[in-house]
């Protein structure tokens, strides 16, 4: 092997390294992040979301049990990737797929149990009494008028069957009359708050829901998390 | 180079250790190939065929397509995972949970990374003769061990719904 | 007439071996390689590390087969893994070889660094052989917990959104993990693509560089620990040199600190 030949650096060529460096490193650094990272430039900086913000059905009311939460699974649609809407729809007479990518809720439908005491953080939750279904759903279950459809609103529990904790699909048990999360054993009342187990809060509540004179529940992707929530913490459902 | 290290004949009389010797007489040597060649391939050997029979014995699992709305599947981590899956429960709350799971698998990690500069005696190599890194490391392992258990308890006893 | 061709065919292939070390270099790199002598107390206890290189090269060929069928998106990546386990032709032992060996990969692993950790072999001079590990260890745990969401089944899909979830208990930075790891705001089709991306390309792209630089390392500071016998000479060096540094100490106030100063000190 020969001998190594250290020529000295001359200011020509430092600028020359220097030139060629920002060229480089701008080129190969700032458009390759960018792409990577536009999920989260859409989502968290601009605000955007991935989910269509319309009105989803949920089902008939009068379906609801008293004293127990029902379980309804619904789709948003989704625009993400390769499964947003204008892409697929881009050559509708070609054979491909046209099918709308949707994420799948699943959502607990309750009647409020009014709470007799709050309960404290570590006292086990509220004490509630039995819960409460209006009695105009023994007369009908279609062609509300607006103060009975707001009298319904106002009874109803719209929850996320995503735990608070870490997004585990919780479920009813009716004979501790709880909500228990699989995972790591949160537990929550049938109002979905907490009462116990590591969640930080309570069940996360659609904010969106409505009910119309058909007696169909209909509700919107937003939950009562995120920054207006604040009191509830900084976490959001997330995923689903 | 290579021959001169194989020391097979042990010196008797005893010598000054100094800077450029200490490591010209190892422990007894076998050349890489075929000693420790073979050896190695008897235990690659070993964990091909218990991955084949593994393979049919008991199939990879695939269970039901993903459904982001089931209310009625309890997920469950990889076995490797447990011991973190459990630490879970003992963190409740919104600071907690960052805490145990976040931050102290951060620093453990980079105590991890930091063992040889935090161990650097340079004389005690078994661990016998550093009682303070080897407990540690048991306690570690202890941990580790515990919460697998745990875990296992935990999904074993799992409530019917 | 045999031994004629004997001589012919050893003096060819002779020949052949010539051509390739004067072109290459490869007959005395493999020589090297080869014949490096490795203690031989403690041959077994090393071959930890090579299952570790086993199971990892197995990894690595069985997901380049699996890739012939599978399928990265939302709508087919469950259907293509189920093809892989009913249809193809030893697809279930692929499939089966590619799980058992990243379970037999962990459990090694963990073996592996128990006795490196163990018997002391990442001390002066293999720190950075034990640094390049751990960063290896933890490219692992990420190859673990992105290939359990590709095959898009409830199992993996609920596992990879407790991941996800933890991530967004990141102090600071929450937030934009999840987004990040998901790919969006939901789990959809976003997040297997990314979770391919890093499971087929990006982790296995870092992974094996690394591998190399940890061989190397190995081969250049050959293997260490406790069962060796060094360790009592260099023990012996070092209290005779600590011994010569007390009487230096005596002979005047020379600040000089001796190489293993600080490790002297401590015990």
């Amino acid at each position: 092997m020969a001998e190594l030949q250290r020529d000295p650096i001359t200011r020509s060529d430092f600028l020359g390294f220097g030139v060629l460096g920002a060229i480089m490193g701008a080129i190969l650094t700032i458009p390759p992040v960018a792409f990577v990272l536009s999920p989260v430039i859409k989502t968290n900086i601009l605000g955007q979301s991935d989910v269509d913000p319309g009105w989803v059905e949920v089902g008939s009311v009068a379906e609801v049990k008293e004293n127990e939460p029902s379980v309804f699974q619904i789709e948003f649609p989704i625009d993400q990737a390769y499964g947003t809407k204008h892409i697929q729809e881009e050559v509708p007479e070609s054979p491909r797929s046209l099918e709308r990518f949707t994420i799948r809720n699943a959502v607990w439908v309750s009647w409020k149990a009014p709470i007799k005491t709050q309960g404290r953080q570590g006292s086990g939750g509220d004490e509630l009494a039995a819960a409460e279904r209006p009695a105009i759903l023994d007369q009908k279950t279609e062609g509300f008028t607006q103060s009975e459809r707001e009298e319904i609103m106002s009874k109803l529990n719209v929850l996320s069957n995503s735990c608070a904790h870490l997004g585990c699909p919780v479920r009813w048990f009716p004979d501790q009359k709880l909500f228990l999360c699989p995972c790591h054993g949160g537990l929550y009342d049938i109002n979905g708050g907490y009462v116990g187990g590591p969640p930080p809060r309570g069940m996360y509540r659609y904010t969106q829901a409505e009910v119309r004179e058909d007696g169909k529940l209909y509700v919107k992707h937003e939950y009562d998390a995120g920054p207006e929530h604040r009191e509830k913490g900084p976490q959001e459902p997330y995923v689903v | 180079m290579y021959a001169a290290a194989t020391g097979k004949a042990k010196p008797v009389e005893e010598e000054v250790i100094t800077e450029e010797n200490v490591y010209s007489r190892p422990d007894e040597t076998i050349a890489f190939f075929p000693g420790q060649v073979l050896k190695d391939g008897y235990v690659s050997t070993f964990i091909l065929l218990a991955c084949v029979v593994l393979s049919y014995a008991a199939p990879a699992p695939l269970s039901e397509p993903a459904d982001t709305a089931t209310v009625d599947y309890v997920p469950r981590p990889e076995w490797f995972f447990f011991f973190y899956e459990q630490m879970l429960m003992f963190f409740p709350g919104y600071a907690l949970i960052s805490f145990g799971a976040v931050v102290v698998p951060t620093v453990f990690i980079v105590l991890l990374f930091a063992v040889p500069w935090l161990d650097r005696s340079p004389q005690h190599y078994n661990s016998i003769s550093r009682p303070f890194a080897s407990v540690l490391g048991i306690l570690v392992l202890i941990i580790v061990i515990l919460n697998m258990l745990l875990a296992v308890s935990r999904i074993i006893n799992f409530p019917e719904a | 007439m045999i031994g004629r061709m004997r001589t012919q065919t050893t003096e060819a292939s002779k020949f052949l071996v010539d051509w390739m070390e004067h072109r290459t270099g490869i007959v005395t790199i493999m020589e090297h390689f080869l014949y490096e002598p490795v203690p031989k107390r403690g041959a077994w206890l090393y071959t930890l590390g090579s299952a570790v290189l086993f199971t990892i090269t197995l990894q690595f060929l069985t997901g380049i087969l699996l890739l012939f069928y599978y399928v990265p998106t939302t709508d087919h990546a469950w259907n293509s893994v189920s093809y892989i386990m009913t249809e193809a032709y030893f697809g279930q032992l692929i499939r089966g070889i590619h799980y058992w060996s990243a379970n037999f990969l962990m459990a090694v692993i963990g073996l592996h660094m128990g006795q490196v950790f163990f018997s002391g072999g990442y001390k002066a001079p293999r720190e950075l052989n034990w640094v390049v590990g751990v960063i290896l260890l933890l490219l692992v745990i990420g190859l673990a917990f992105t290939g359990y969401l590709l095959r898009w089944d409830q199992d993996g899909f609920w596992a990879s959104v407790v991941g996800m979830k933890i991530g967004s208990y990141s102090p600071f930075v929450g937030a934009y993990t999840i987004n990040f790891l998901m790919g969006g705001d939901v789990a959809g089709p976003g997040t297997l693509s990314r979770f391919f991306a890093l499971h087929v390309w990006l982790l296995p792209a870092a992974i094996a560089p690394l591998i190399g630089v940890h061989l190397y390392l190995l081969r250049r500071h050959g293997v260490f620990g406790s069962e060796f016998e060094y360790t009592e000479r260099l023990a012996k060096l070092h209290e005779r040199q600590r011994l010569e540094e007390y009487a230096d100490y005596e002979l005047d106030d020379d600040d000089e600190n001796g190489r293993d100063g600080g490790g002297s000190r401590r015990e």
